[in-house]
């Protein structure tokens, strides 16, 4: 079997790479050391019409299948050669909508480990893009010009960069809640505005923050009423007054004895089954 | 109620008897109305419970009079219908079929004609032997040989059936019928009931009668045996030929002619082995007097009562089913607890004789039903107690009978038959007797708990020896009790006893113990000799050839704590008796409050020492008084506490180190508590960390790290590790909870919660390093925190939090709480997980065997390389539960027992269709644990496979949320399962269990790739199972050091390596791995990801396309991933092996 795997793949090269519809194969390693290659497919980005992307149309590549010890700068230098890139994004998996605006706090969202993932790369113009799909590899992830950290080098340098700055941290905090706090203070100060002034239909909003609070619109609160009300109705209720209230309970009392007859039998049925029957 | 419509009323009665039926017959009927009743359960998955569904005409139809008397039967004569048909169905396995009644019986004909057809021999003296064939030896150790009297055979003057098989009571397996041989009067002769002529005799009739039954090709064996082990009373075994060969064994026992005996010549106090005979000396008369025999006499008496016993009981028991059914049930209940088998047992006789007792004194009545029985008999055997208020059959009250003061003196148990001469638990031991009570005890507090799964823990539940005690020892060679019966001055039992020692000396043996152990013992239980079978052409065997006597020890916890024997006062009487009986290990001692008393002081600094107190208990005593040498005692009581023992500890397993770190905690929350300046004020602390519940397998030691070894980060007072040295030590910081007051200044939004706390985390480690001036390193979610070199790792908490990411607000404006996976994980680590903590804190304390127990079957579990898959709190809770709810045992007291019943409840719990109710506290009630029962029935599809129930816990068991998937849990099943005989046997075996480490050592043949690691990048490569002679330095000092640097935290280069790789093939493969110093990952390739799947851009990670029967598709890029974990662990790993081909598709 492997013998036959091998023939296979060194057959590859002559017929050229297989590769998905619409897609074509680059060859990736992490280093020359490597024997078999894994294959990043690459494809032009494209949105049916209508669908939104952030990403340039035309000169924006998208890759498949990209190794975890393969990072955004990596990718970036190996398609370099084919021209200019203007941003290099590794994402979990595709997604078109959009990707995340405002950027991360790393004290708070502390990067995820890589596995496979997705990459869309921009390039300033169209031609890098063309070239990157004629690409014929294997690209090297790792060079000795450009080394890349795995393993336990790679650990302690992230061990290191884990051990958190103080200052920062705090001034991260700082600033973060000064935007929270102003944010805030402008919904009071318009909530305050808004509070007993009438809509265009005359009505008025009443808020937990007027004159007189009314219980918080939860779900949990309406529950409570629901409850207290039937409550209310339960204590009025006269139990085994009449014959016939009198007669269900009987009844329902043997139903329950049914009901538990018939569960019992199934487990029984069940244990039989599995012979627990046998003591030893 | 109104006149049924006529129609229902027939339709309930036809049903009525149907259902009668089929809870006897068997599933075909059941299976009918399955089909027409509970369609549901058609399509339903093999072996899962589901809920029921009736209709509501099926559930409120008329009932008929058949099913109302059904009703009030079961609840007033069972439990439950459950238990009633449980009970049913257990009486179906255990009874004996028709058919086989009559298979046995046409053999019972044929054995009696052949009986009656061997032929007579001429007379010859008893120790004349010649005439007997080479082909068959007597049955008896004829020890003093010289014995007078004459022998000749002759057919039996009668042969009638008796025991169990003609009541009916007997159970399946081994079928026993027993026969016994009346031989005529011309055999025997006056004065036979002296000095084992009658024995001699009796085995010499056996003898003949066996070499011409041997000759009959109608039986398939001949083998002797001795009647109830008794040595002096050997049986003749026969079984039907070929396939019939399992079916029954018949006992064949000679007994004397009716009324031969004259009974007040067998009483307790009276002499039938005269010393002069039996010791060989001629001189007897020297005024002392004869000692008694009891035992010797109640054996003759025996054989006399056979049959009035047999008359008694069928009048008794005759027609009474439920009363037969209860005898039933009681001997599957003996026979589970290992009671039955052996000289002295409980045997199903005694069982079937006390239940007579209790019909003739009204407490039983013989329309009860079996179950009721069987509860009565336990309800008379835990209330009262036969060891000193005897009981008695014989109604009449003639002043000739002996007084059962006589028997109390002579045996230690007392229950006598009608006859009021013979003494039915002659041979049962006080230690046997005070284990049936216990058993008793135990089943009946079961009974009254109205556990739903009572009949399981009753009857269905083996109690070997060794899961069943804490500590077991082995005595061997037996043959050195010989020599302890000489020491303790046993002659007069020897001579009772026929010589035989071992029973002689067990009395006095467990008497002897019991004393010594005193507090630290609860129960003290021996094993019975196996009733050995022989050949006939063969020598009885010895008393030794039972190799070995087994004594098993249930310890009292708070005994436990001791390590001093407190005595009288040295100038009391009792202190000479004292010092007798501890021999040089007494001492004169001081005391605190001036008292100057006699006293043994036992050396055990540690909790696993004071444990193994009782050893050194043991074997001084045993040396002592039996003259039984060291070598002799084989302790099996703490073989397994070297697996959780630390690495340079060989005294302790931890305990300590762990106290001492629940201690540094006490003190850290005690400063957090009196933390000035806070914004807020601590509301609460607590710990969440499987240290600060004791259950963390290895504990933490104090860190103390060589500064040269590390990297430094000054600014931040930081060690880093190095890439040119080994990987330093691993040091895992303690999760501490620490909750600050509800405020109305907390904000109201998730992301800006966050932000507060990350503020808290930073100004606690300010104000702990300005006014406790300890070191302290903040980040957004946890502060560390090194105290007295331990790391505790405090995380700040807010009380609403989960509440906030909770709310969800519809369109409407309606705020409404919806569980969200991030709510579920803060309300998971904040507070279930420090209330299960201090839940589980609590529980060590009231049974401090907890922590090795809980630490045994974590140990276990990583060691089987599944670690990961099941989560700290998940087993510790299954540890727990065997505390909680320890029956049919009583919590274990020593880890091995503990992990025994560990590995026993992981591979019998029915997993799929009941919850583990871990009832901590106690907070849960009969009928809430009812409640959640059902809720999981109705629910269960939507349940993790393994479901753990906890009052705080009670629907969605949290720890198990996460797996373990199916698949993985049936292979811990599987593996307990091997494990556990396998363990049992090594533990059992007295010559010392051998390599212990056997059943932790993972099996390897599974794995489609091994990846190897290399030891230098390994942090805790000592922990391994089997520990190497020699590792890395991983910068630690012994001393402590200047340095007040943050150590390395958490740094765990295969974990980080599992995580990466998990990450990246997660979908793939199953990575399995020992945390605890493995060397080698083993990687199992999923096999339905390794079916060639359809192009997606989803698909793509990892695999490659290749063209298959001219279509593309998508395949795992195998070579490139093999290649792969090379480069993710570049370093750590020393070698990737693929051991199989089954990846190629």
């Amino acid at each position: 079997m492997v013998a036959r795997r091998r023939k296979r793949a060194a057959r590859d090269p002559e017929k050229g790479l297989l590769s998905p519809p619409g897609y074509s194969a680059i060859p990736i390693k992490f280093s020359e050391k490597q024997q078999a290659s894994h294959h990043l497919y690459v494809r032009e980005h494209r949105v049916r019409g209508g669908t939104k992307s952030s990403w340039p149309q035309k000169r924006t590549l998208f890759v498949l299948n990209v190794p975890p010890y393969c990072t955004e700068e990596c990718l970036s230098r190996l398609l370099s050669p084919c021209g200019a890139i203007q941003s290099v994004q590794l994402q979990e998996k595709p997604d078109l909508a959009e990707s995340p605006q405002e950027p991360k706090s790393k004290f708070f969202d502390p990067k995820p480990v890589p596995g496979f993932r997705v990459a869309y790369v921009a390039f300033q113009k169209p031609g890098g893009l063309a070239a990157a799909l004629a690409l014929k590899g294997p690209l090297l992830v790792s060079t000795e010009s450009h080394p890349v950290k795995s393993g336990v080098h790679k650990w302690i340098r992230d061990y290191t960069d884990s051990v958190p700055d103080p200052e920062a941290l705090r001034v991260d905090v700082d600033t973060f809640m000064e935007t929270y706090d102003k944010k805030m203070a402008e919904e009071e100060a318009k909530a305050k505005e808004e509070e007993g002034v009438p809509d265009e239909e005359g009505w008025v909003k009443v808020t937990r923050r007027g004159r007189r609070p009314v219980l918080p619109r939860t779900e949990a609160a309406s529950l409570r009423v629901l409850e207290r009300e039937k409550q209310k109705r339960a204590r009025k209720e006269l139990l085994n007054f009449y014959a016939w209230q009198h007669r269900e309970t009987k009844m329902e009392h043997l139903a329950q004895l049914r009901k538990k007859f018939e569960e019992d039998k199934q487990r029984i049925e069940l244990m039989r089954a599995q012979r627990k029957f046998r003591p030893y | 109620m109104g006149p049924a419509p006529a129609g229902a009323q027939h339709r309930g009665t036809a049903e009525e008897p149907e259902m009668m039926e089929s809870a006897l017959e068997g599933p075909v009927k059941e299976g009918k109305r399955d089909s027409s009743k509970k369609r549901p359960v058609a399509g339903s998955p093999v072996g899962l419970l589901q809920p029921v569904k009736l209709s509501r005409a099926e559930l409120y139809k008329e009932p008929t009079n058949e099913e109302l008397n059904r009703l009030r039967e079961t609840e007033s004569l069972f439990h439950s219908s459950l238990l009633r048909l449980q009970v049913e169905e257990l009486l179906k396995e255990v009874r004996l079929s028709e058919k086989k009644k009559e298979r046995i019986d046409a053999f019972l004909r044929e054995v009696n004609q052949r009986i009656m057809r061997v032929p007579p021999t001429s007379e010859t003296e008893l120790t004349d032997q010649s005439w007997l064939p080479d082909g068959v030896r007597v049955p008896l150790h004829q020890v003093p040989y010289t014995v007078k009297g004459c022998f000749r055979f002759l057919a039996p003057a009668q042969v009638t059936v008796v025991g169990s098989y003609l009541l009916g009571t007997c159970i399946r397996p081994d079928i026993n019928v027993d026969m016994a041989l009346t031989m005529p009067r011309e055999i025997l002769q006056d004065k036979d009931g002296l000095n084992q002529r009658y024995f001699r005799k009796r085995a010499l009739y056996l003898a003949h009668l066996a070499h011409h039954l041997a000759q009959d090709p109608l039986f398939g064996s001949v083998h002797f045996s001795y009647t109830s082990g008794c040595h002096l009373k050997p049986s003749l075994l026969l079984r039907p030929h070929g396939k019939d060969k399992h079916l029954v064994t018949v006992r064949l026992h000679p007994c004397p002619p009716r009324e031969f005996f004259r009974l007040c010549r067998l009483l307790p106090s009276k002499n039938n082995v005269r010393s002069a005979w039996y010791r060989g000396q001629s001189l007897s008369g020297d005024g002392s007097p004869e000692p008694p025999t009891p035992h010797y006499n109640t054996w003759v008496l025996q054989d006399t009562a056979l049959e009035s016993h047999m008359q008694l009981l069928s009048t008794m028991l005759g027609t009474a089913s439920g009363l037969k059914d209860g005898v039933a049930l009681l001997k599957v209940w003996l026979r589970q607890r290992e009671l039955d088998k052996g000289l002295g047992g409980f045997s199903g006789f005694i069982v079937s004789m006390l239940v007579a007792f209790l019909v003739s004194t009204r407490k039983i009545h013989t329309t009860m039903s079996g179950y009721q029985v069987l509860r009565s008999i336990l309800q008379f055997l835990a209330t009262t107690d036969l060891t000193v208020n005897g009981i008695s059959l014989c109604s009449s009250s003639d002043p000739s009978l002996p007084a059962l003061a006589d028997f109390h003196q002579a045996f230690p148990v007392v229950f006598l038959d009608p006859s009021g001469h013979l003494n039915l638990c002659a041979d049962v031991t006080a230690s046997t007797y005070r284990q049936v009570q216990h058993e008793a005890q135990l089943s009946m507090a079961l009974l009254d708990s109205r556990a739903d799964d009572g009949f399981q823990l009753l009857l269905m539940t083996p109690k070997p020896m060794i899961r069943a005690f804490d500590h077991i020892l082995h005595l061997c060679p037996l043959s050195r009790l010989q020599a302890a019966c000489h020491r303790l001055k046993l002659w007069p039992e020897l001579q009772d006893h026929g010589g035989d020692y071992v029973s002689a000396a067990l009395g006095p043996l467990t008497t002897l113990l019991e004393q010594g152990l005193g507090s630290r013992l609860h129960l003290l239980a021996h094993s019975r000799p196996p009733v050995s079978e022989w050949d006939i052409s063969q020598d009885p065997p010895k008393h030794r050839d039972s190799r070995v006597l087994t004594l098993g020890l249930l310890l009292r916890p708070e005994g436990l704590t001791s390590v001093l024997e407190l005595g009288p006062e040295a100038d009391q009487p009792e202190a000479a008796a004292f010092r007798q009986f501890w021999g040089s290990r007494s001492e004169l001692r001081r005391f605190q409050d001036g008292a100057i008393r006699e006293a043994v002081v036992w050396e055990a600094a540690s909790l696993a020492q004071k444990r193994l107190i009782p050893h050194q208990v043991v074997t001084h005593l045993l040396a002592l008084h039996a003259d039984i040498p060291d070598t002799c005692v084989h302790y099996t009581g703490g073989f397994l506490d070297a697996l959780i023992q630390g690495l340079k500890e060989t005294s302790s397993t931890g305990e300590e180190a762990l106290a001492a770190a629940v201690r540094c905690y006490d003190d850290l929350s005690r400063m957090l508590w009196g933390l000035e300046g806070l914004p807020l004020t601590v509301s609460a602390v607590q710990g969440a960390h499987p240290v600060l519940r004791y259950t963390e397998v290895f504990p933490p030691t104090p860190a103390r790290p060589a500064c040269s070894f590390y990297e430094h980060l000054r600014e931040r007072a930081s060690l880093l590790p190095r890439p040119d040295k080994p990987c330093p030590a691993y040091v895992e910081p303690m999760t501490v909870v620490c909750h600050l007051e509800g405020s109305g200044q907390w904000p109201q939004d998730a992301e800006a919660i966050r932000r507060v706390r990350a503020a808290f985390q930073l100004r606690l480690a300010e104000l702990l390093m300005q006014q406790h001036g300890l070191q302290c390193r903040a980040t957004a979610t946890h502060t560390d925190v090194l105290k007295d070199g331990f790391v505790f790792r405090i995380r700040v908490a807010y009380q609403r939090e989960p509440q906030i990411l909770r709310e969800t607000r519809s369109p409407e404006g309606m705020i409404s709480l919806r569980d969200t996976p991030a709510s579920l994980r803060l309300e998971r680590d904040t507070k279930q997980l420090p209330l299960l903590t201090s839940a589980l804190h609590g529980l060590q304390q009231q049974h401090p065997a907890f922590s090795g127990v809980a630490r045994l079957a974590k140990r276990w579990v990583r060691a089987q390389l599944l670690g990961q898959e099941f989560t700290d709190e998940s087993l510790d809770l299954v540890a727990a539960a065997l505390f909680l709810h320890p029956e049919p045992f009583t919590p274990p007291s020593s880890p091995q027992v503990g992990f025994l019943r560990f590995l026993f409840l992981v591979s019998t719990f029915d997993w799929k269709n009941s919850p583990l109710i871990v009832n901590l506290n106690n907070e849960l009630t009969a009928e809430e644990q009812v409640e959640i029962r059902s809720v999981f029935l109705a629910t269960r599809t939507q349940l993790p496979v393994m479901v753990i129930i906890t009052p705080q816990d009670r629907k969605s068991s949290v720890w198990t949320q996460n797996g373990p998937s199916p698949q993985i849990l049936q292979r811990l099943v599987v593996l307990a399962a091997e494990a556990l005989p396998v363990l049992e046997k090594q533990l059992m075996d007295p010559r010392g269990p051998g390599d212990i480490r056997t059943v932790f050592r993972p099996p390897l043949d599974m794995y489609d790739v091994l990846i190897r690691l290399t030891p230098r990048h390994i942090p805790r490569h000592r922990q391994a199972v089997d520990s190497p002679a020699a590792s890395f330095c991983r910068g630690l000092l012994s001393e402590p050091g200047p340095s007040s640097l943050m150590p390395v935290l958490g740094y765990d280069p295969p974990q980080l390596y599992l995580a990466q790789l998990r990450e990246a093939f997660g979908d793939l493969a199953l990575f399995f791995y020992d945390q605890h110093g493995g060397e080698v990952i083993g990687v199992l390739w999923k096999p339905t990801s390794f079916q060639p799947q359809p192009l997606k851009a989803s698909n793509a990670k990892g695999r490659m396309v290749v063209s298959q029967g001219g279509e593309l598709v998508m395949v795992p890029n195998v070579e490139a991933i093999l290649e792969d974990f090379a480069i993710l662990g570049e370093g750590l790993v020393q070698a990737v092996e693929a051991r199989s081909e089954r990846w190629t598709v």
